[in-house]
């Protein structure tokens, strides 16, 4: 039982701004009133929801293999030393399994959201999972490249396609669908891509990008998951892929859907000279169109190492940058790529990601739209965002910032004629109320009676970065995790997922087509439930749980 | 007696970790390994619930499991600088507890990849 | 150069035209790589299976694997970083001299028709075993290897992968990735992992004489490694956890019986390409699995002293935040 008194509390789910009230909590929930137990005086001190993290990879192949490629980060970077109850750890670029969850945790964010797992290995994802301590998690299945799926879209078979998802995402014991450079990744699978939205897949005769992604938008609305498609549109990364974008969007129309690191996605021009930022064009979109959602994807100066489905698009980078390259295939389902990068001001491409990520937080107006992320460790990491929020926050201290870019960029941005500042209610919204409504999880991010006891509160200060890095208190679970910049428990955090309804006839449909290109047994292939460390069911929309 | 089946068994023998293995057995041991190849039948067929060996050794005589837990434990505890090494022929699961295991003893940490 | 551009083994069942297998026979050490990732399988790419590949062999030797092959290429021993060089510099198109050629006991014409069939294959892998990374050059021709495939992917899809050897090494090296940040040769001495294949990798560790205590799972190097880290095993207190009583039991203080996995203990295991397969044991053993012996010493040691003092601080030359 704990009680947190005199705070100014910020929960925009329910409308609070900044009013002082105080906050009671028991058994992991919010609660109306508790005898007894701690008091916590949070007098002057600002109080928020734990911070929720709509997008980012943190468990599984993809990042475990950025691990093992940067070994000279490691040993530069942020140590966990061992203590009696708590487990060593590494930060940097990847942070090993226990160093995310005290990272994570240090800075107030208690739900992450892992974005991107293949099936194949979502055993794997788990296990990693288990072994980030303190948050809360789900898991995104790969699917806009598995070619059992897309089999069977090319061939006009909607229904069945429908249950074939419905399948993987029971077999990988995730909470939805996330779909990467659609057609692209298959197409990798023989070393091309997938750049026009209309133009049929590579290997395929009918099937285009712009069809997977209707179809598999409709399918995230008729199986009811509570995350809408989360959506890695094709042409990351590249010149004038604003059209693309937008394209995409259209296709998308009347539909949920959530677009996954927008700052990727909003580049004019024709080639690497040219390329421009045209985020006010993709932010007008988003203004104009409230029932959609995305996250930053923003970038930051500085050393990182860049992970993604998105094969292709990593051996471009590959080429351009002449550093390491990781790939991995996995069959049917998907590729990936990592390469390690640094993001200089001088450059001046580097220059247009960093302005377009701040300037499309900052002209999509509505924070319930847009969220805080850096697609970590892809445009910086994660435990850097704290130096976003104090972009966003102060107009001045951007102005600064703009002055390290070469002149060339005038022209290419907007960034300098934006001088909106964002609120701490704003700021709570986009780092939490926000990404846990669309996310779909009705006991995260808010602070209401009999949602999840997950709080930060900070100590107000001036140095917004500063304040936002070093919380006071962080409780998750209504338990005091994080105080006075020392971890005090790490308990384990729970995983949530979802059993779509599903034709009991599918597996017989599945094992077939599974054993011509899958090279495991079908039974073994689904992950078993007991492997889920504190598995919660959410419920899918519009349907009761059998 | 009939002989009891299980489908789809896992070889960990080499990498290639082959999972259609239908194993026949009994009680004590593996009958027939099918799919198995030669490699992976061998060590199938010759592992047995046999009680072979003593539970535990503690300088070559038979020792009592709790009694051996306990001498490791205190070896390892009293070192400076214990090495926690192998891990090849175990489940992730117990390679997690070596894991574990270097970490609480601030020891040394390595595999067969290492050779 | 570094890296490494890889696939799961359904990728090459599935799509694979062109499969080079250097330094290792799967005939005899991989039995069914043939016959269920790679060779023999047919698919919708290639409906004609074998007969739809090209396999060509690298070793220093006539293995048995070599009857599988298509093409067999016997590289002078030792030689092979200079073959991989040579091959980096022929797809590129850059001059090579004939002494160089030659030096590797193959033939321009051979490496010539080598390169052209690379090139024009669709899909390209190339497998690696210990003949190429346990021999002269080590790592370093793993990593050329893995250079010539990422650089193959200028001209058509190419990948590659070792052959991992015995049991589930590869599970320990992904976890150790995901715990610690390192595959292996990891110390903890600072209270935190780092890192250093040489310093803290086992044969080193034991020739020198570095470790007063060792604790042995799932190996036996009283039987493979050399006599001087043998001799320090000897010297210093050893506890061995295995289902049979091997040499380095015999040298041991402490031998603990367990329970062998995927037979009698449950549990993950990791393919070659990192792929988590369950286990299903079908028998009950007399003996405890490694997995509760581990954790049961781990809480032994949890209730004796802990060795490092409260609020240590890591010991960091620079501290980046």
């Amino acid at each position: 039982m704990i009680r947190i008194t005199g705070g100014r509390v910020y929960d925009p789910a329910n409308g609070i701004n900044g009013e002082v009230r105080d906050l009671c909590m028991d058994g992991g929930s919010f609660v109306e009133s508790v005898e007894g137990g701690r008091t916590i005086d949070a007098t002057g001190m600002i109080v928020f929801p734990g911070g929720v993290d709509v997008h980012t990879h943190v468990a599984g192949g993809a990042i475990n293999f950025a691990r093992a490629m940067t070994p000279e980060d490691h040993r530069r970077t942020q140590a966990f030393i061992r203590t009696k109850t708590r487990r060593s750890g590494l930060g940097g670029m990847a942070p090993t399994t226990f160093a995310t969850g005290y990272l994570y945790a240090g800075m107030g964010w208690t739900t992450v959201n892992e974005a991107a797992v293949p099936v194949l290995s979502a055993r794997h994802t788990h296990e990693e999972l288990a072994d980030i301590p303190i948050v809360d998690k789900t898991t995104l299945t790969l699917m806009a490249n598995n070619e059992i799926m897309l089999d069977q879209l090319e061939n006009g078979e909607y229904e069945r396609a429908k249950q074939v998802v419905a399948w993987y995402i029971w077999a990988a014991k995730s909470y939805g669908i996330k779909a990467v450079n659609p057609g692209g990744v298959a197409a990798w699978k023989w070393g091309k891509d997938a750049k026009q939205l209309t133009s049929p897949i590579e290997g395929y005769s009918k099937l285009t990008p712009g069809t997977i992604v209707t179809q598999l938008a409709q399918i995230c609305e008729d199986l009811g998951l509570p995350h809408p498609i989360h959506l890695h549109c094709n042409n990351l990364g590249a010149p004038g892929n604003i059209s693309t974008t937008i394209d995409t969007l259209k296709h998308l129309e009347g539909r949920r859907a959530h677009i996954a690191h927008c700052q990727y996605h909003a580049y004019g021009g024709d080639d690497w000279d040219t390329m421009c930022s045209e985020t006010a064009q993709l932010a007008d979109y988003f203004n104009a169109h409230p029932g959609i959602t995305t996250d930053a994807g923003a970038v930051l100066f500085g050393d990182t190492v860049t992970i993604t489905a998105d094969g292709p698009w990593q051996h471009l980078l590959y080429k351009l940058t002449g550093r390491k390259w990781g790939n991995l295939d996995v069959e049917n389902e998907t590729s990936c790529g990592i390469v390690p990068y640094t993001y200089r001001p001088s450059n001046l491409v580097n220059a247009v990601q960093w302005a377009s990520g701040l300037e499309l937080l900052l002209l999509i107006q509505d924070p319930w739209q847009v969220f805080l992320s850096t697609d970590h460790p892809n445009g910086g990491c994660f435990w850097r965002y704290p130096e976003i929020i104090k972009l966003l926050m102060c107009a001045d201290f951007r102005q600064e910032c703009l002055k390290q870019l070469p002149d060339k960029i005038k022209g290419k941005i907007r960034l300098a004629e934006i001088d909106r500042e964002y609120t701490l209610y704003e700021i709570a919204t986009s780092m939490s109320a926000g990404p846990a409504r669309a996310l779909g999880m009705p006991k995260k991010g808010n602070l209401g009676i009999g949602s999840d006891a997950d709080v930060v509160i900070y100590e107000e200060d001036e140095d917004v970065e500063r304040m936002f890095g070093h919380p006071r208190y962080v409780l998750k679970g209504g338990e005091v995790v994080i105080e006075d910049g020392e971890i005090r428990e790490t308990p384990e955090g729970r995983e949530f997922l979802i059993k779509p309804a599903c034709d009991p006839g599918i597996d017989d449909f599945m094992r077939p087509l599974f054993e011509e290109c899958y090279t495991m047994s079908f039974e073994n292939y689904p992950v078993e439930l007991e492997r889920i460390e504190h598995a919660e069911f959410a419920d899918c929309l519009g349907s009761t749980r059998s | 007696m009939s002989l009891q089946v299980i489908d789809n068994a896992t070889c960990t023998f080499c990498g290639c970790v082959c999972d259609d293995i239908q194993l026949h057995y009994d009680e004590t041991r593996i009958h027939k390994a099918n799919k198995a190849c030669v490699l992976g039948t061998a060590w199938f067929l010759n592992h047995t619930v046999e009680h072979k060996y003593p539970d535990a050794l503690i300088d070559g005589k038979k020792a009592s499991l709790d009694d051996a837990i306990e001498l490791a434990a205190t070896l390892l505890h009293e070192a400076d600088m214990p090495l926690v090494y192998g891990m090849s022929n175990t489940t992730c699961e117990a390679q997690k507890e070596c894991a574990a295991l270097a970490d609480q003893l601030g020891g040394l940490l390595d595999s067969h990849t290492s050779l | 150069m570094g890296g490494k551009v890889s696939c799961t083994l359904g990728e090459v069942k599935q799509r694979a035209d062109f499969i080079v297998y250097w330094g290792g026979n799967p005939a005899e050490c991989h039995p069914r790589h043939f016959t269920k990732y790679t060779l023999m399988q047919k698919s919708k790419f290639l409906p004609r299976g074998r007969k739809d590949r090209t396999m060509v062999l690298v070793d220093i030797r006539e293995t048995k694997s070599a009857k599988a092959s298509d093409i067999f290429l016997q590289v002078r021993p030792g030689k092979d970083f200079e073959l991989i060089t040579i091959l980096r510099a022929l797809i590129k198109d850059q001059n090579v001299s004939d002494e160089a050629i030659a030096d590797t006991g193959l033939t321009r014409e051979v490496l010539d028709d080598l390169v052209q069939r690379m090139k024009s294959a669709k899909f390209g892998c190339m497998f690696f075993g210990m003949g190429l990374s346990m021999t002269r050059g080590k790592h370093m021709n793993s990593a050329a290897l893995l250079t010539l495939a990422a650089e193959m992917n200028a001209f058509t899809k190419f990948v590659a992968m070792p052959m991992r050897g015995h049991g589930n090494v590869t599970g320990a090296d992904v976890m150790m990735r995901w715990q610690t940040g390192y595959p292996f040769g990891i110390t903890f001495n600072r209270g935190y992992p780092r890192y250093n294949p040489g310093e803290f990798s086992t044969v080193d560790v034991l020739v020198r004489g570095d470790c007063d205590a060792a604790f042995i799972i799932g190996a036996d190097p009283g039987g493979t490694m050399p006599q001087p880290a043998i001799d320090h095993l000897k010297r210093i207190p050893t506890i061995v956890l295995d289902p049979h009583v091997t040499h380095t039991s015999k040298l041991a203080r402490v031998h603990i019986t367990t329970a062998p996995q995927g037979i009698a203990a449950p549990g993950t295991a990791y393919r070659m390409d990192e792929v988590p397969l369950p286990l299903k044991p079908p028998l009950k053993s007399p003996y405890p699995t490694d997995e509760y012996v581990v954790r049961r010493i781990n809480e032994a040691i949890m209730a004796k002293p802990f060795w490092l003092p409260d609020g240590s601080q890591p010991q960091m030359l620079t501290a980046q935040v």
